[in-house]
């Protein structure tokens, strides 16, 4: 046997509504493997929670399989599965104390109070929140009962931990901390980790890998890295972090995964061609990452025999080493400039009414890294930063 | 000078307060409750006279038979009235968990809407159809000759069962709606959560949803019990004498000849169990919002 921990086969789940069905997860086939942190991510409505559900028991599959440590899990009821959620409103009991709460899942495993109690103090300590044992779950602040929900999981030493949007209700300040404090203790008890989260820093900053979907499809899973830098669909694009997205038509494919794609303005560009990229694509997107595009000032008068020089050698000065091999340079004009702190958000305007967000850091305004709004600029970015998708 | 200052002042403050505003509801209360509950009081000490009036000297020997020779009639009543929530709750909880766990609205309004149904007709009215239904020659009896499970009719009614009949028919929507409110409120969350917890269906319900569910229960109880203890019309039209309750015998005393004082001093105690009832009913609620 492989060491999957969960394996999902063409899972389908309908709902009936009102007469209408609705297909809220649509063929989806992933493998988790052990002690892997996994995130579901994908906006509300995408079927991540229903999947979700589906490992846990609550919800039946239309079809297909799910497979727990090898064990086909067709008929286990949720209270016979090795798995355990934290749910997102965390669902603790509101007529048992905290102790109680966390001996429930024990007790009902035939485990005796005493050693219930005992196991239930260790729990509360492994998420670090001890004295509050006798107190009622309206008693504590949101931050301590996501730790209650999760210490009452875990006592259960599942061989599998569901989390279901479990730092939503949080705010940001907690959720940072909480965050580190997940991944930590996921970490320290080795328990693969399944993640339902629309957060997709979240995902990003805690995950070992992300699944993303979109109404009811697993479009890509992938580490955080893969799906950021090589997004496959215009949609992940679109949904981790900022992307431009530029418009253009494939006018052919070059040996190196790369192709020659042709702007609204006429400017013929290279970009890194997706692997899920359709084979007879002809009107494609050319995705890029705001921070990935860097700004310089334009070049000088020309000179005596008619050739412009640049002041400096931007793409190293400003890019920060890209091989000035495969970098792309286009004219741009600064649309506008948004002050955002650790950066600065320029909309930059292209020929052909293509328009382009970049982001730089704000890292020493001595080296002249800022630019007015009218101000004629060029922009450049290397190659191997772009992603031709489907459009 | 001074004591019309401290008049004023108490003035003003009964203004600020709002009694004024209370008091028409104050002086009915008074007039329609405290004094009639006074007089009763009074009257159960004293002594019975001809036509059944209240006489002096004072004396206890209506509280003497209340818990002698009526003591029997009294253990029924409560008996019944026990056995009639006891009922209430085993039929109306699953029912009450049956509507308020409808998807559809509209089966649901239309659930609930049948167990109101019954208060669209006369109490009265509704009691006397169950004595056609139960009557040796009525409609149950009939239907189980003709279906030859019986040979010959069945006594069903003028008995302590037709009055459990009766009452739990009567008081039923009274335990269902309480469970129904309760029920819509509970969060079906943390049923999912005890599942995930290792408890089977039997566990979630016993550990989580009844425990969360009982304020309805409770309401229902004390909704059912205390007006089957004082109970007349069921009794009296279903039970015969084998059915008779205290409410019946109250409602004798205040007859021609009757007996004022006796009556007083069954309802001076009837209120007591009543109160005795909810109190446990409050200690109960108490408890279960743990304080």
């Amino acid at each position: 046997m492989a060491t999957f921990d969960v394996e999902l086969v063409d899972i389908v789940k309908d709902f009936e509504s009102g007469g209408n069905r609705v297909r809220a997860v649509d063929r989806v086939s992933v493998a988790i493997e052990d002690g892997e942190f996994f995130a579901l991510l994908g906006p509300s409505g995408c079927g991540k929670t229903t999947t979700l559900r589906l490992i846990a028991g609550f919800e039946q599959p239309t079809s297909g399989r799910i497979l727990i440590r090898g064990r086909a899990m067709e008929g286990i009821p949720a209270y016979h599965r090795p798995v355990n959620t934290v749910f997102q409103d965390y669902a603790l009991f509101p007529h048992l104390t905290v102790e109680q709460n966390i001996m429930f899942g024990l007790q009902m495993e035939g485990v005796d109070k005493k050693d219930a109690r005992k196991r239930a103090l260790e729990a509360l300590e492994q998420v670090r929140l001890l004295g509050v044992g006798k107190r009622k779950p309206h008693q504590l602040s949101g931050g301590q009962q996501q730790r209650v929900a999760l210490a009452r999981a875990l006592v259960k030493q599942p061989a599998v931990l569901l989390l279901d949007e479990p730092l939503g209700a949080l705010d940001l300040k907690l959720r940072k901390n909480m965050q580190y404090e997940l991944k930590a203790l996921q970490r320290d008890v080795g328990i693969t980790f399944i993640y339902v989260t629309h957060d997709q820093e979240e995902a990003i900053t805690m995950a070992d890998r992300i699944a993303v979907m979109n109404e009811g499809v697993m479009l890509q899973v992938g580490t955080p890295k893969e799906i950021y830098e090589h997004p496959e669909t215009h949609f992940v694009a679109d949904f981790i972090g900022e992307t431009n997205f530029i418009p253009g038509t494939l006018l052919g494919r070059d040996d190196d995964g790369y192709g020659r794609v042709k702007l609204a303005d006429g400017t013929v560009i290279r970009a890194q061609l997706s692997h899920a990229l359709a084979s007879e694509a002809l009107a494609v997107t050319v995705a890029i990452r705001p921070e990935r595009i860097g700004i310089f000032t334009p070049l000088g008068p020309p000179d005596e025999s008619g050739e412009r020089h640049t002041p400096l050698n931007p793409p190293k000065a400003l890019g920060g080493g890209i091989d000035a091999s495969g970098v792309t340079v286009l004219d741009a004009v600064v649309a506008d400039s948004q002050y955002i702190g650790t950066d600065t958000r320029y909309t930059l305007a292209l020929g052909g009414e293509i328009e382009l967000v970049a982001r730089l850091q704000n890292v020493n305004n001595k080296d002249g890294a800022s630019f007015e709004v009218g101000q004629r600029v060029n922009v450049h970015w290397g190659e191997s930063n772009t992603t031709v998708l489907d459009q | 000078m001074q004591a019309v200052k401290i008049v004023t002042y108490r003035f003003r403050r009964l203004q600020q307060n709002g009694f004024f505003l209370a008091l028409p509801t104050i002086a009915w209360l008074f007039i329609f409750f405290v004094l009639p509950l006074v007089i009763v009081l009074v009257v159960s000490f004293m002594s019975r006279g001809r036509g059944g009036v209240a006489l002096l000297p004072f004396t206890l020997q209506h509280y003497e038979r209340a818990f002698g020779v009526f003591f029997i009639i009294l253990r029924r009543s409560i008996g019944l009235a026990g056995m009639t929530t006891i009922v209430c709750l085993l039929v109306g909880y699953p029912l009450a968990f049956f509507i308020s766990t409808r998807r559809r609205r509209l089966v649901q309004q239309i659930t609930l809407f049948l167990v109101i149904l019954p208060f669209w007709t006369n109490f009265l009215i509704r009691t006397y159809a169950w004595r056609i239904l139960l009557g040796e020659q009525g409609t149950i009896n009939g239907l189980l000759l003709s279906l030859g499970l019986v040979d010959e009719p069945l006594t069903l009614l003028n008995t302590q069962f037709a009055v459990l009949v009766g009452l739990v028919y009567g008081f039923l929507p009274f335990m269902v709606l309480p469970i129904f409110a309760s029920v819509e409120r509970f969060n079906f969350r943390y049923v999912d959560a005890a599942h995930d917890l290792g408890a089977n269906d039997v566990r979630a319900f016993l550990r989580v949803v009844l425990p969360l569910t009982m304020p309805g229960v409770l309401a229902g109880c004390a909704l059912v019990f205390i007006p089957s203890v004082g109970a007349f019309v069921t009794p009296d039209l279903l039970g015969g004498t084998k059915g008779l309750m205290i409410g019946n015998l109250i409602n004798k005393q205040f007859g021609g000849s009757g007996n004022m004082p006796l009556g007083s001093a069954l309802s001076i105690v009837m209120m007591a169990v009543v109160m005795l009832s909810l109190l446990v009913y409050v200690l109960a609620n108490r408890r279960d919002r743990g304080a």
